[in-house]
């Protein structure tokens, strides 16, 4: 019992020092600093604005369309901020892993933590924007928190599978990528859904079932409008929240299976 | 209690090499479906080691470039799992593979304490209350706030040391590492490391 307290009291320690390394070092030579953080999704919106809103016209009649859209790019980035940093992070490690016997989910974990902080600098943003232009926030905001949590699992599970997989084969480095591509489409980040739904409510049903758009929808019907699509409105039954969470499980426990069978022989192999 | 600090039982450990043959586009695709052509050469670093370390007890071991100290070593700090055979370690133990492991260039000194500090165990308040002594033993007072890229690797080395002889440990995996700065460091280094073992019943390889 008290080996375990130790054990836990190391990987503590350590991941308080990685994330805080990480920070330190993310905007170090720049000028304006931890000021990018906020500049960053700052610029985006206007870009966004300009794109979106002003020329290209895709929001349909969804209401806030700029903020609507920053939240889920946010969201969106955040998802592959963690799962891309993570990718090599562990054969970025492997000078360390060939030296020292630490548990090694933890190289993983401290990089999810820096893009939540990092996630937390933009959501100040969209909460700027927000109340710039008067989003409607409604009683389902108060599930935001749940639906961050869902993401933060989420991308942390796909992370340590692909982490791990890193290690022997590099490939799903290029596989990730292209992947990486469709789900950016194959998610309504830039376009309104209603755009879907028009089409075939079959491919909006297939499209909705991936927890990234549940996660993103979610987000903006509590925060921003309550016209946004829902899951639960292209189904017709709040019981189809079961399919993206049963995802979200299954990809939890088999990362963690899969990254405690494989981490033993990091070492050796990376 | 066991009288041993650390048995080693029968160990073997043998690393699997796969021969890079993708020497061409084309090979690389026939490679791929015909995996049973892939030659794996396995590696016999080490082959049926038994030996036992009593508390208290230094140990060392001898041999030629490649004949597997590093390999042992690593396994007994968890790092490398056997092939086969057992090894059981009684209390704390603490390798020094390589000095100054996880340093960032990137980082002021401090910060490098600090980071290494916690690869080594310790937490924020643990360095800061020690943090005085790690300094004054790597005599580095007037460079501490600089970044490690700016130092000489003489003073990386020194700042490593320092680092590696506060941990606590029962046990102590040393691994070449003592050639260490100038001649007046070194003593330094002997010293501390000889009171060490007076002080606390450990054993180190």
């Amino acid at each position: 019992m008290n080996n375990l307290k130790q054990r836990y009291r190391y990987a503590f320690i350590l991941l308080k020092q990685l994330v805080k390394t990480d920070f330190m070092i993310r905007y170090q030579n720049s000028v304006l600093g931890y000021l990018w953080s906020l500049l960053r999704p700052l610029f985006l919106f206007c870009v966004l604005y300009v794109v979106f809103v002003k020329i290209l016209k895709t929001g349909g009649d969804v209401p806030h369309f700029g903020v609507y859209l920053l939240l889920g790019i946010v969201l969106w980035n955040y998802f592959i901020e963690v799962t891309v940093g993570s990718l090599a992070s562990i054969v970025n490690k492997g000078d360390l892993m060939r030296k020292v016997n630490f548990p090694r989910y933890v190289v993983v974990l401290a990089g999810s933590f820096s893009a939540f902080i990092n996630l937390m600098f933009n959501l100040t943003v969209v909460g700027l924007f927000m109340w710039i232009g008067n989003a409607e926030p409604n009683r389902y905001a108060i599930l935001f928190p749940l639906v961050v949590a869902e993401l933060f699992i989420f991308a942390l599970a796909i992370s340590f599978i692909l982490s791990a997989a890193y290690v022997r084969f590099r490939d799903i480095g290029y596989i990730w990528e292209v992947l990486v591509q469709v789900g950016f489409y194959a998610t309504p980040i830039l376009y309104s859904f209603s755009y879907i739904t028009s089409k075939s409510s079959d491919v909006a049903k297939i499209v909705m079932a991936n927890p990234l758009s549940q996660i993103i929808q979610d987000a903006r019907h509590g925060l921003i409008t309550d016209k946004t699509t829902t899951l639960g409105g292209v189904f017709n039954t709040h019981y189809a929240y079961l399919i993206p969470l049963l995802i979200v499980v299954i990809a939890g426990v088999v990362s963690v299976l899969f990254f405690r069978k494989a981490s033993p022989s990091f070492a050796e192999n990376v | 209690m066991n009288e041993n600090a650390v048995t080693v039982r029968n160990v073997s450990k043998n690393f699997r090499l796969p021969q890079e043959r993708a020497n061409s586009v084309k090979s690389l695709f026939t490679t791929i479906f015909k995996k049973r052509n892939r030659v794996i050469k396995t590696q016999k670093a080490l082959k049926n080691i038994s030996f036992e370390v009593k508390k208290g007890e230094f140990f060392g071991i001898v041999g030629r470039n490649g004949s597997g100290k590093s390999t042992m070593l690593k396994m007994l700090a968890g790092i490398y799992q056997p092939t086969s055979g057992t090894l059981e370690v009684e209390g704390k133990l603490v390798p020094f593979i390589e000095l100054g492991v996880g340093f960032n260039p990137e980082l002021t000194g401090r910060q490098n304490v600090y980071l290494n500090g916690a690869l080594l165990g310790f937490s924020e308040k643990e360095i800061r209350d020690q943090y005085e002594d790690i300094v004054s033993f790597a005599e580095l007072e007037q460079f501490m706030d600089q970044k490690l890229k700016n130092y000489s690797s003489g003073m990386q080395v020194r700042l490593a040391f320092s680092m590696a002889v506060r941990a606590k440990a029962d046990i102590l995996l040393i691994d070449e590492v003592l050639a260490v700065g100038d001649a007046d460091f070194q003593r330094k280094c002997f010293e501390y490391l000889a009171n060490y073992e007076r002080k606390r019943q450990q054993s180190s390889l």
